[in-house]
């Protein structure tokens, strides 16, 4: 159960099947998370929905590890697990072509003071200037490497370690939903107005996640994001644009 | 035809089987937080699944019914009047134009459902009409109930009386056990703390909600410090219990959130998942650790009996019951 299966490629993903409760199957990978583990990740979720094995409820893609949830009842988890390495090992010694095109979206940023609470602590940590700190932030493609712990939040990869700056000892009961920021060595949007421990930097005017449509969230894993500075002005004038999500309107 | 709250209750929602599928979006399944309590509530009503049921918490709503309709109540045992007499759990209840149906002292169980002979008029939201009330969408206006809300209802018909045999009651002690599996970082823990783990009584805390149930304990030895650095994220769904550093353990729920963050101790068991739903700040929570075969075969013995149930309520329903 411990050690990793992997091919005689010294260069190819070694992996594991492992349980996670009663209702899950985790294959874990040994790398450290990348593009390429993704797409394998992504490759892996492709080929078992394919498949279509009875029972399956979530796949659930996370920076090393595929969670396949599944009904005990319609599902034998040793079968399952039997035929989950050996569809692992068909992706990682043929990667199938991805049925999706990743896209490139863009996300505007108002990094402006009002919205900005904490980019005095990340200036100080980071020893950068304002305008620096934005530069690093909207320079880089964001890969998309998975979505999760709330509706629509976006797992980014690519931040420049420069901007890497420590997550905020007592986390703020209420950040709004839009706001922008950094924690370690992650950077994000918050989808909902929730509590978090993020620096915030910036604020997006537009939705994250928007249930009532057909396809609830911007982007997909393996797309990329990138973030563009806009001034007040302009994020009022996208913001009075933006289809408001129908859920914001009714409260 | 509708039904106005002139008292909301603490935490008053519209509820279903939630929205499987959707964990790769970060959306939990989410829907009734003891969802065999609300199929129940359906079976007797003979109505078929996954129709939109009131799920109430802890404090519960005064209604006032616009029209006639049949409606069971099941899950927590609250003292409920219906005009000032007072009515049972897991029957048929037969409303009529003008009544009111009031919840007032909870006397065990956390939450109760109501359902009705008719379809709740709420939007459906990705497939489902389940109130998210951790990201405020769907439901009745994304959010709980409040008092004056109304809501409409259609297809409305009157539901034969029923009533569920004594012997497949719901009890809720203030003290349950719950199985649990071995969770995905059992290793980064040593030995000791899950030791401990297994042998503490833990209490749950006021700080529960639908996302997590929270836990705690007087003693302080079950935290753990060093688990944290070599964990790989993965799928968090309910049941998983994680122990975040330097705090004690969370119980991941119906509106959890969708990739684990904190080592995950151990993990309760399909079979006793309903049984989250009924825990209410204070009440006692021990652990008790099965395999996962055990688990399996202990998850099929349950729906034996479900099915055993079904058969002895011998009304033409259309409700498969399942956790």
């Amino acid at each position: 159960m411990n050690s990793f299966y992997s091919n005689t490629d010294p260069d190819s993903f070694g992996f594991k099947v492992m349980a996670n409760g009663d209702c899950a199957l985790d294959i874990c990978f040994a790398s450290p998370p990348s593009e390429d583990l993704s797409r394998c990740i992504i490759g892996i979720r492709q080929s078992i929905q394919k498949q279509d094995f009875p029972g399956l409820v979530d796949l659930i893609p996370a920076y090393q590890c595929l969670t396949i949830t599944f009904d005990p009842l319609t599902c034998d988890r040793r079968l399952l697990t039997q035929q989950l390495i050996e569809l692992a090992q068909g992706v990682i010694e043929s990667p199938p072509r991805l049925n999706r095109k990743p896209r490139t979206i863009s996300i505007p940023v108002c990094y402006e003071e009002v919205f900005a609470p904490d980019m005095h602590t990340v200036s100080e940590y980071t020893k950068l200037s304002r305008e620096e700190i934005i530069a690093l932030h909207t320079h880089p493609p964001y890969l998309v490497h998975m979505l999760g712990f709330s509706p629509g939040f976006l797992y980014l990869g690519g931040l420049d370690p420069q901007l890497h700056c420590p997550r905020k000892h007592t986390p703020r009961l209420r950040i709004s939903a839009g706001a922008v920021g950094i924690g370690g060595s992650q950077t994000g949007v918050y989808p909902q107005a929730t509590p978090g421990g993020w620096q915030i930097i910036g604020q997006t005017p537009i939705g994250l996640f928007h249930p009532a449509r057909d396809t609830p969230c911007i982007a997909e894993p393996l797309d990329t994001v990138k973030f563009h500075p806009v001034d007040i002005t302009q994020f009022e004038a996208i913001r009075q644009s933006y289809p408001r999500a129908k859920y914001r309107e009714k409260r | 035809m509708s039904i106005c709250f002139t008292r909301a209750g603490l935490q008053t929602s519209v509820q279903d089987c939630g929205r499987p599928g959707l964990m790769h979006y970060g959306i939990p399944q989410g829907g009734a937080a003891d969802p065999l309590a609300m199929t129940l509530a359906n079976l007797i009503l003979g109505n078929v699944t996954n129709i939109p049921v009131i799920e109430i918490t802890l404090t519960g709503p005064r209604i006032e019914f616009g029209c006639d309709i049949s409606i069971a109540i099941t899950g927590a045992q609250f003292k409920v009047t219906l005009n000032g007499n007072p009515v049972n759990n897991f029957e048929t209840i037969q409303i009529q134009r003008g009544d009111t149906l009031d919840f007032a002292q909870l006397i065990s169980g956390a939450r109760a459902y109501i359902g009705f002979s008719g379809k709740m008029v709420v939007p459906e939201i990705l497939g489902s009409s389940a109130t998210h009330l951790i990201s405020h969408f769907g439901g009745h206006r994304c959010g709980a109930i409040t008092a004056g809300d109304s809501i409409d209802f259609c297809d409305v018909r009157t539901a034969q009386t029923a009533r569920l045999a004594r012997k497949f009651h719901l009890h809720y002690a203030p003290h349950p056990q719950f199985r649990v599996v071995s969770g995905p970082d059992k290793h980064l823990f040593d030995d000791h703390v899950i030791e401990q783990f297994y042998h503490t009584t833990y209490a749950v805390s006021a700080q529960s909600n639908r996302m997590g149930i929270r836990l705690c304990h007087s003693s302080t030895t079950t935290r753990n410090e060093s688990a944290f650095e070599h964990m790989i994220s993965s799928g968090l769904y309910p049941g998983s219990i994680q122990i975040p550093p330097g705090t004690e353990p969370i119980i991941s729920f119906v509106e959890g959130q969708t990739i684990g963050g904190y080592p995950r101790i151990a993990h309760v068991i399909k079979a006793d998942l309903h049984r989250l739903g009924q825990l209410k700040p204070h009440d006692k929570v021990d652990f008790h650790p099965v395999g996962l075969a055990q688990a399996a075969q202990i998850l099929r013995e349950k729906h034996q009996r479900l099915f055993e149930l079904q058969q002895g309520l011998a009304i033409d329903s259309k409700v498969s019951l399942t956790l």
